[in-house]
């Protein structure tokens, strides 16, 4: 469960590594659902990082993926093709930048980080749950099986 | 005190949480904008529902956006002043300013020495009418941080 004790605690830690690497950004913090739990702008930040942040973090949280990772819905040959097309929801983004916390087995939130190139971003989301969760992937090891291949048999 | 940094924003947001959560005895969203009502931070407390962290956000924006507490704003909602010749309405305020509008009491401009508008909190989630507990009350301990 995502409480706001951890919350903050996630924030701080990618606000010191983001002022090592002598970066400003937005960083945002959602529950499991993809409900917004914290949020901070860094000085400095532009304006619209505090909402992609947040979109971010929600696509993670929503898909239990790397928000990089939903943009294979846009696959013709992938069975979720359409996503992209429908516009069905204002906070989907595909901009990597969006990691999902596990606990075991268990998906407790998602942090999404926004306002330096997507790959900094990335670096910085999984600094922060190097540090405090002790993940060594971004993602669950059951999900590290390797995908199957779409559209050919 | 010139501008809303973040560490002045998270001063704010501890006193108003701990005021919440020791005093009122109840859990909320809080959040802090700056003078052109972007968000700087905002927090949910353990137990606040889900949507009070929107409901924060755009209080805060309302207070910013026309430099008063949004408490004072609610007055032009009050139906009980329809019909009347010259009635203290404006419902058509709802809707307007994308959505972002709120005037539901709970957003409190801030001001520097200069009485400048630098910034502004909103609170959402504790319920009103409970004697001097409401989501003013939290948002003012949040502002009286800033004067210690």
């Amino acid at each position: 469960m995502m409480n706001l004790e951890i919350a903050k605690k996630v924030l701080q830690t990618g606000i010191e590594k983001a002022k090592e690497m002598g970066r400003v950004c937005s960083f945002a913090v959602v529950d499991e659902n993809g409900w917004l739990v914290a949020l901070h702008r860094m000085d400095g930040a532009p304006t619209p990082t505090v909402d992609i942040a947040r979109d971010k973090a929600w696509t993670a949280a929503a898909f239990r993926k790397s928000s990089s990772e939903v943009s294979r819905y846009g696959d013709p040959r992938a069975p979720g093709f359409g996503l992209n097309a429908q516009n069905w929801n204002e906070r989907l983004t595909t901009i990597p930048g969006g990691l999902p916390i596990w606990d075991g087995t268990r998906l407790i939130g998602a942090i999404g980080i926004s306002g330096e190139t997507p790959k900094e971003d990335v670096i910085i989301c999984q600094n922060i749950l190097k540090d405090i969760f002790r993940e060594e992937r971004d993602l669950h090891p059951e999900r590290r099986k390797p995908r199957k291949k779409y559209g050919r048999r | 005190m010139k501008e809303l940094t973040l560490e002045l924003a998270l001063k704010m947001l501890e006193a108003a949480e701990r005021w919440a959560r020791d005093i009122a005895g109840f859990q909320c969203s809080i959040a802090v904008v700056d003078k052109s009502g972007a968000v700087i931070a905002v927090h949910r407390m353990d137990g606040a529902g889900m949507a009070t962290t929107d409901i924060a956000i755009e209080k805060a924006w309302t207070a910013v956006a026309f430099k008063m507490p949004t408490l004072m704003g609610s007055r032009w909602l009050d139906p009980r002043n329809i019909g009347k010749l010259i009635g203290d309405h404006a419902m058509g305020m709802i809707g307007r300013g994308k959505g972002r509008l709120c005037f539901i009491p709970g957003g409190i401009p801030v001001a520097d020495e200069e009485n400048e508008v630098i910034g502004a909190i909103g609170c959402s989630g504790v319920p009103s009418g409970v004697g001097d507990i409401s989501d003013t009350t939290v948002s003012q301990a949040g502002i009286t941080a800033l004067y210690e």
